[in-house]
C-alpha cells in the first residue's frame, strides 16, 4: 500500500500541484494589506486595525479551506476510473495487491499531499499575521478542523471516481458541495425567517448530502476562540428557534457524524472498486 | 496441474443503461500446460482479451471457473506468480526505467536486495541497460513496449501473459521479444502469447488455441494442428481429363487453374511424390514443374474461423 502512497505523491508533484501551492501562498501573504487598509478606511484607530487582522484570519482560513478542498477533488476525481481509462492501472492491478490497498493507498497519498499543503498555507497565514505585530498562535487549533474539508471532498471524489470518469466525478462532488453551501448560506436564512417547511427540510437534507453546515459550525467554534465576539454571529433578532436554526450549537455528535459520513463514502468506494470489472 | 484452466467460463457484459448484453466469452474450456509458449488466437471480438482479463483478475466471470497455477483467477497467490504485459497501457512516464522497475518490483513484493540485482538482469535482457536512468517519456514506442515486458518479468514469475507484445515493434524489436520469450521458455516458464501476428505465433509457440465467438474451436500443438497438409502447384504441358482423374485418386482436392496448371491438396507431405507418379505414370502426362507449399498457421486460422461461419 505504501508503494501506492509514494506513487500518488509523486504523481501529485508531477502534475505540478505545487505551483498551486505557491500561488495560494502568495495570495495569503497578499492579505497583509487588509489590516492597514481597514485602519485607514475607518478612522485609523488601533481597534479598526485589530478588526482588519481578524478579517484577514477569517479570509485566510476560508482560502485554505476552499483551495485544499479543490486540490483534493482535483487529485481524487481521476484516481480510479480516470486512471483505468488512461491505462495507468492496467499494469498495476494484476500485481499481488488487494484492490482495497490500491484505494486506501490513493486516498492516503492525496490526503498527505493536501494536508502538507494546508499546513504550509496555515504557516504562511500565521506568519502574515505575526508580521502585523499581532501574533495569533491559536489559529493552529483550527487547522485539524480545516483539514476535514479536503478529507471530506477528497473522500467523496475518490468514492465517486471508483465508478465515474474524472469529469463526472468532479462535477458530482462540486454539485453536492454547491448544494450544501447554497442550502446553508441562502436557504437556511430564508427558511428560518419565513418559516417555510419545505425549505427547512431541504436544509436538513443538504446536511445529509454533505455535512458542510456541521463543518462550518465546528470551524466557527475554533475560529470564535480567535475572533472576538460579534463577528460571524447570527443577527441579534428573531425568535429563539429561528436563531437556533440559523446558528445551531456545536454538538458532540457533530464530529461523530462527520466521521461516520467519511467512513460510509470510503466503504462505498471500496465496495464498488472491489466488485467492478476493470478494463 | 495446469498453468491455466478454465471450465465453462462465461462472461456477459451488461450495459449500465440497458441495451443488449454482450456475450464476450461463451462456455470457454481451456487448458494450458505448465512450461512452453502457448498462443491465443482468434479474430477481433473472439473473447481473447476478456479471457486474459478474467485470468489476471481484472474482470469477474459471469459463470464458470478459471484457475491460474492452481489458484482461483484473481487471487493474490496467483498474481504473485503471474507477470502481465497489457496491450493498451500508459506507464508512469515521469519515472526513469530503473524507478519504474523498482516500483513494480515493490508492488510484486520482491525483496529489495534481490530486486536491485533483478533490475540489472531484466534491463540487460530487454536491451535497455544503457537507458536505465532515462525517463520513460523519452523512450520510443518500441522501447516502452520493452520496458513493459521488463516489468512483466521483474519478479521472475512462473507464468507470463503477453497481450500483443510485438504490435508496436519494428522487425529488430520483434526479434528481441522473441529472444526474451525463448529465454523464458528455457527457464521453464509458461508464456501465454496473445497476438494477431500469426507468423510470430508460429515462430514462438509450441501450442495454440483458436478462439471464435467466445469458445475454443481448436486447441493443440502446432504439429497436431498443422497436419502435414500440403498444397502443390503442378505445371504440365497439357492438363487432360486423364491427368485430372489420376490426380483425384491421390489428392484431397484438385483445382484446374488453366490448361497448363493444376493445384492439388494432399493430406500428407509424403503424398507429394505420388502426385508426380500419377501424372507421369498413370496418366501419361508431361510434368514440367512442381511447387509444394506446407499449410501455415494462417491457412489453418482462416480455414477454422471461416469454417465457423465468420
Amino acid at each position: 500500500m505504501f508503494t501506492i502512497v509514494r506513487l500518488t505523491l509523486k504523481e501529485a508533484i508531477r502534475r505540478r500541484a505545487f505551483l498551486g501551492t505557491i500561488i495560494i501562498l502568495i495570495a495569503l501573504y497578499g492579505l497583509t494589506f487588509l489590516p492597514r487598509a481597514f485602519k485607514e478606511a475607518f478612522g485609523g484607530s488601533e481597534q479598526q486595525f485589530t478588526v482588519g487582522v481578524n478579517l484577514m484570519i477569517l479570509f485566510g482560513v476560508d482560502i485554505i479551506k476552499f483551495f485544499s478542498a479543490v486540490l483534493a477533488i482535483l487529485l481524487c476525481a481521476g484516481a480510479i476510473t480516470g486512471e483505468i481509462e488512461r491505462g495507468y492501472l492496467s499494469a498495476i492491478l494484476p500485481r499481488p495487491i488487494h484492490r482495497w490497498e490500491l484505494f486506501l493507498g490513493k486516498w492516503l497519498g492525496v490526503m498527505l499531499f493536501t494536508y502538507a499543503n494546508a499546513t504550509v498555507w496555515t504557516a504562511m497565514l500565521w506568519f502574515s499575521v505575526l508580521i502585523q505585530g499581532n501574533p495569533r498562535s491559536e489559529m493552529w487549533s483550527a487547522l485539524p478542523i480545516v483539514l476535514v474539508y479536503p478529507t471530506l471532498y477528497g473522500t467523496l471524489a475518490l468514492a465517486l471516481s471508483s465508478f465515474l470518469g474524472t469529469s463526472i466525478a468532479s462535477m458530482f462532488t462540486v454539485a453536492m458541495g454547491a448544494f450544501a453551501y447554497f442550502a446553508d448560506h441562502f436557504l437556511r436564512p430564508i427558511a428560518a425567517f419565513f418559516d417555510v417547511r419545505i425549505l427547512q427540510q431541504m436544509v436538513w437534507l443538504s446536511e445529509w448530502v454533505l455535512p458542510m453546515a456541521v463543518l462550518k459550525r465546528l470551524v466557527q467554534d475554533r475560529v470564535d476562540a480567535i475572533i472576538p465576539p460579534g463577528m460571524g454571529d447570527a443577527p441579534p433578532f428573531g425568535r429563539e428557534e429561528v436563531l437556533l436554526f440559523l446558528k445551531p450549537p456545536v454538538e458532540t455528535l457533530d464530529t461523530v457524524y462527520v466521521g461516520a459520513y467519511l467512513l460510509v463514502w470510503l466503504v462505498v468506494g471500496l465496495t464498488i472498486l472491489q466488485i467492478r470489472d476493470v478494463q | 496441474m495446469w498453468a491455466i484452466e478454465t471450465r465453462a467460463l462465461r462472461k456477459v457484459f451488461r450495459p449500465l443503461l440497458g441495451g443488449t448484453p454482450i456475450v464476450a466469452v461463451e462456455s470457454l474450456d481451456l487448458q494450458v500446460p505448465l512450461g512452453g509458449v502457448f498462443g491465443l488466437l482468434g479474430p477481433n471480438g473472439a473473447g481473447k482479451t476478456t479471457t486474459i482479463q478474467v485470468l489476471i483478475g481484472n474482470v469477474r466471470p459471469t459463470s464458470g471457473e478459471a484457475f491460474v497455477l492452481g489458484y482461483r483467477a484473481g487471487a493474490v497467490q496467483a498474481k504473485r506468480k503471474l507477470g502481465f504485459l497489457p496491450e493498451k497501457f500508459q506507464f508512469h512516464d515521469f519515472l526513469t526505467a530503473e524507478e519504474f522497475l523498482w516500483m513494480h518490483g515493490q508492488l510484486a513484493k520482491v525483496n529489495p536486495k534481490r530486486l536491485r540485482k533483478r533490475i540489472d538482469e531484466v534491463l540487460e535482457l530487454v536491451g535497455l541497460a544503457e537507458r536505465r536512468k532515462s525517463r520513460i517519456r523519452e523512450f520510443s514506442k518500441g522501447m516502452q513496449q520493452r520496458i513493459g515486458l521488463a516489468q512483466a518479468i521483474i519478479h521472475d514469475p512462473e507464468l507470463v501473459i503477453l497481450d500483443e507484445p510485438t504490435s508496436a515493434l519494428d522487425p529488430l524489436g520483434r526479434r528481441r521479444v522473441r529472444e526474451v520469450i525463448q529465454y523464458l521458455k528455457e527457464q521453464g516458464k509458461t508464456v501465454i502469447l496473445n497476438s494477431h501476428l500469426l507468423s510470430e505465433v508460429e515462430m514462438s509457440c509450441d501450442r495454440v488455441a483458436i478462439l471464435n465467438k467466445g469458445r475454443v474451436v481448436k486447441q493443440g500443438t502446432l504439429e497436431e494442428l498443422l497436419v502435414n497438409r500440403s498444397v502443390v502447384t503442378l505445371e504440365l504441358k497439357q492438363v487432360t481429363p486423364a491427368v485430372l482423374e489420376a490426380l483425384q485418386r491421390v489428392a484431397v482436392k484438385v483445382d484446374r487453374i488453366d490448361e497448363h496448371r493444376v493445384v492439388a491438396e494432399v493430406a500428407s507431405e509424403e503424398d507429394v511424390p505420388l502426385l508426380a507418379r500419377a501424372v507421369v505414370l498413370d496418366a501419361g502426362g508431361a510434368l514440367m514443374g512442381m511447387q509444394a507449399k506446407r499449410e501455415t498457421l494462417e491457412d489453418l486460422f482462416i480455414q477454422t474461423v471461416e469454417g465457423e461461419g465468420k
